[in-house]
């Protein structure tokens, strides 16, 4: 079996204050993986270092069995890493159509297939309507489903989501969970950080702990609801029991 | 489907009657069409400067949104562009015989390989910064073109002689100019509407909104503003070039001035950034009209219609972003992509 | 040799007062996180207006401080309200073009009403120099180095010991977080611009007795005073005196070394470097340029 992403020893500080100690832990090809974690555990600095926003103070990376520590991002998107901004980032004065073809614009040539392609993803993730809309009318909702149709027209290998199912409706999340579920049924291999805890443990088979930049607890859902470790690390911390 | 459209529905027909990103409208082509009709009607010599003045402004005035509209690199200092293209091809002409059929090529060459290692060396800098080192730029061959007497002829100027000859690009007719600075400003148009319904055109726009999220979908934002940069100077110097045919006098005091890289920007500004008609409209506007205050007041305002544009510029700015273009198609009803 | 000190020693002084001038940029700069294009321009009617107040009332310029900074300030606070206020939500272009267009339109009513003739005003003590230790200087550049430094520490002390320099500091390092405990962000820019702009007025009185104004003046000044600014560190006061004292020198030295004209080019060129090296610059904080300023 090959791991798809290697992770080891990765540790990155800022300045004074170090986001992550030397954390590792190994992603499967086809893997759904989510992480999960208090607020300051170091789950967007993890993002950054894997998707090549920041280069890591220490440690290793390995993608498809090469090194990748410090790669840039554009460079992750082209050997089929994907991700999506917690906080969504869209192409303010292109439409939603544009904003996602940008995107599969890395798999066609033209403009013209790039935009039958990203139609073909926004219909995936229920944006068709909206296809030439300017993204200032998109709620927040609708901003993060934006995010998660730029990284699936990327058709990556490995997506990196973060937190796409905070701040959706019910019936919103149960559709993404769905989404989610089925990416990793085609193999693509998925890391999942999220918050709203019952919609990641219910869906992802294997679950990272993250605290204070340590991996604190990796395994099944079940086994980690009664870990201890688990328990302390949110005590005393507002979760999201939406 | 998935429920009611929200969007408008593309109309059936092909042709559109406003402007628009990626396609060609009827407002363009008879915009063209008047502009062919003006050229070559051999109207009065006046009225002839004024539209070879207004093309060559409005070519100008696209090339330089190619880099602040389109890639979001605000410039201060595209006279750095405009000038080296000026020299280059009237130094060739005059010193070497060289003619500027060529050494306008050679000129837009020069100045882009200037804006590549600008662009590689300052893009990391934000907003105001790269704007200064734009203006840096632009004084420093201000400052050399003044005092490297013996390449530029220095505070004297350079002059070409006024022979006329194809070889040369020095026409007797006005007509002829009015044709060769409107083929000018055809040519960078077509460039434009190309770029910006290209793909490459497609993610400059993404790395002007958002260069993080552009770099995380796999575009490298520094090649992609370096490259926009690169074609915006070299649009720009040959514009220069054309300005030195026509002008036949190149003063460094003017053609490297920051007075001249502000006009490049404020066209642009007012008629609507990061759409192809609007530095057309700012110019086909602005050009005119200056001319013609500058005509009616004489010396006695000196300052009035530039006092008038600073005023206008204030209020575009804070009100109406879109500039004229935004303006226009409103009134037509449509909505507007661009910089708004 | 002693040439080469009497260089630097006029390069000081007059450096101070480029710096003088640059103190209000850098603030305005550091808190508003907005370039001020008309900056040159603020200095230039302050300058008619020490001129004026010579002219007309037969002052000096360094009494017409007493009209001039607060017309000044009253100025930079009517500027902030109708132009700088509602281009701040906006993206930085807004700003950069709006104060570009109010810098055209002050050059060119400054044309319209005066002319495109030099105006000075007599220098004050028929021109005399002082000598200090080995050294040579008029009196005007001995006046105007004192005033800058004294504006340095009374700048300086204001920003440590004072509330609003406290709430300066802060919206300087966070605007954001400063807002969020309870600083009073847009008085604070409104403070800060005005400020900036009175200060303008304090460095044009001292410049008066040794420059012309024209109405195109200001685009001299406002160059160099954005590179003192860059090089200095964006929002830095002491930043400002340093970095106008270095430009101010270069400048002596290369004016005659080389020819007076190259010697401009010098401080672009220095200018560049920075940029390209050290964008923060001498005392700034570290990634400023690169992160980022209202984006």
């Amino acid at each position: 079996m090959t791991f798809l992403l290697e992770i080891r020893d990765l540790t990155h500080s800022f300045g004074a204050l170090q986001a992550l100690a030397g954390v590792s832990f190994s992603v499967r090809e086809g893997e759904l993986l989510g992480v999960i974690g208090p607020n300051g555990a170091g789950k967007s600095t993890l993002y950054n270092l894997i998707a090549g926003a920041l280069a890591p103070t220490s440690g290793e990376i390995r993608f498809k069995g090469t090194s990748v520590a410090g790669w840039k991002p554009y460079h992750a998107a082209r050997a089929g890493v994907a991700r999506t901004f917690q906080i969504p980032k869209p192409y303010r004065h292109l439409s939603v159509i544009e904003n996602v073809a940008l995107s599969a614009l890395q798999h066609d040539r033209t403009v013209k297939a790039a935009r039958a392609s990203a139609q073909a993803v926004l219909a995936e993730v229920g944006l068709a309507a909206y296809a030439e809309a300017p993204v200032s009318i998109l709620t927040a909702g609708l901003l993060k489903r934006l995010e998660v149709a730029r990284a699936l027209a990327l058709r990556p290998s490995l997506v990196l989501f973060d937190e796409i199912v905070a701040g959706l409706t019910p019936s919103e999340v149960k559709g993404m969970t769905a989404l989610v579920a089925g990416l990793s049924a085609r193999g693509i291999t998925v890391i999942w950080v999220e918050h709203v805890l019952y919609a990641i443990m219910t869906t992802a088979p294997r679950i990272m702990v993250l605290h204070r930049g340590d991996v604190i607890a990796d395994g099944a859902p079940e086994k980690l609801a009664k870990d201890s470790a688990v328990i302390k690390a949110y005590l005393g911390e507002e979760m999201s029991l939406a | 489907m998935d429920g009611v459209p929200i969007a408008a529905e593309r109309p059936l027909s092909r042709w559109r009657l406003m402007p628009e990103r990626g396609t060609l409208s009827l407002f363009e082509l008879l915009l063209a069409l008047l502009c062919v009709v003006l050229a070559v009607l051999g109207l009065s010599q006046n009225v002839q400067d004024v539209l070879i003045q207004t093309f060559l402004w409005a070519g100008l005035a696209l090339a330089w949104n190619v880099a602040g509209g389109y890639a979001g690199l605000i410039s201060f200092g595209h006279a750095s562009f405009f000038g080296v293209g000026a020299y280059t091809s009237t130094i060739l002409l005059v010193n070497y015989g060289l003619t500027p059929w060529i050494g306008l090529w050679l000129g837009g060459l020069l100045a882009a390989v200037v804006a590549g290692a600008l662009t590689l060396i300052c893009a990391r800098l934000r907003g105001p910064f790269f704007i200064l080192s734009t203006l840096a730029v632009a004084e420093v061959f201000r400052i050399a073109a003044l005092n490297w007497a013996s390449l530029t002829g220095g505070a004297e100027g350079f002059a070409i002689l006024p022979t006329p000859s194809v070889f040369r690009m020095v026409f007797v007719s006005k007509t002829t100019y009015a044709t060769l600075f409107l083929g000018y400003l055809v040519t960078v148009y077509c460039i434009t509407k190309v770029l910006e319904g290209s793909r490459y055109g497609l993610q400059l726009f993404a790395v002007r909104d958002d260069e993080d999220a552009a770099s995380a979908a796999g575009v490298n934002p520094l090649l992609a503003r370096t490259g926009a940069m690169c074609l915006s100077a070299f649009l720009t110097a040959i514009g220069g070039s054309l300005f030195a045919q026509y002008f036949l006098f190149l003063d460094p005091t003017h053609v490297f001035s920051p007075e001249l890289s502000f006009q490049f920007a404020l066209l642009p500004a007012l008629g609507g950034l990061a759409t192809a008609i609007g530095p057309v409209l700012g110019a086909f506007v602005i050009t005119p009209l200056s001319e013609m205050l500058r005509s009616y007041f004489g010396g006695g305002a000196a300052g009035l219609h530039l006092a008038i544009y600073g005023t206008v510029l204030v209020v575009v700015m804070l009100y109406f972003p879109g500039g004229i273009a935004a303006a226009l198609a409103q009134l037509a009803g449509g909505h507007v992509k661009g910089a708004s | 040799m002693t040439t080469v000190g009497q260089l630097i020693f006029s390069g000081l002084l007059i450096g101070s007062i480029y710096a003088l001038m640059s103190m209000g940029l850098t603030l305005i700069f550091g808190v508003l996180r907005i370039v001020n294009f008309a900056h040159g321009e603020f200095l230039m009617i302050a300058m008619y207006g020490a001129w004026a107040m010579t002219r007309y009332l037969g002052l000096n310029p360094y009494i017409a401080v007493a009209a001039v900074v607060p017309a000044m300030f009253l100025f930079g606070g009517v500027i902030y309200r109708l132009i700088i206020s509602p281009g701040l939500d906006k993206p930085h272009l807004v700003v950069v073009f709006a104060t570009m267009g109010l810098a055209i339109l002050m050059q060119n009513i400054a044309l319209m009403l005066f002319s495109a003739d030099l105006f000075d005003v007599a220098p004050l003590l028929g021109g005399r120099s002082f000598i200090i230790g080995p050294f040579y200087a008029k009196a005007e550049l001995l006046i105007g180095f004192a005033v800058a430094v004294a504006c340095t520490i009374a700048l300086r002390f204001m920003l440590q010991a004072t509330f609003l320099g406290k709430a300066i500091r802060a919206t300087v390092q966070d605007g954001e977080a400063a807002m969020l405990m309870g600083i009073p962000v847009p008085r604070i820019f409104l403070i800060t611009f005005a400020g900036g702009s009175a200060l303008v007025g304090l460095a044009a009185c001292v410049m008066m007795p040794l420059f012309s104004v024209f109405p195109t003046v200001g685009l001299n000044f406002v160059l160099i005073a954005f590179v003192i600014v860059v090089l200095g560190g964006m929002g830095s006061v002491e930043g400002a005196l340093i970095g106008g004292i270095c430009i101010g020198v270069v400048q002596s030295i290369s004016s005659y070394y080389v020819a007076a004209a190259y010697g401009q080019m010098f401080f672009f060129i220095l200018f560049l470097l920075v940029m390209i090296f050290r964008p923060a610059g001498l005392l700034g904080r570290r990634g400023e340029a690169t992160i980022g300023i209202n984006d």
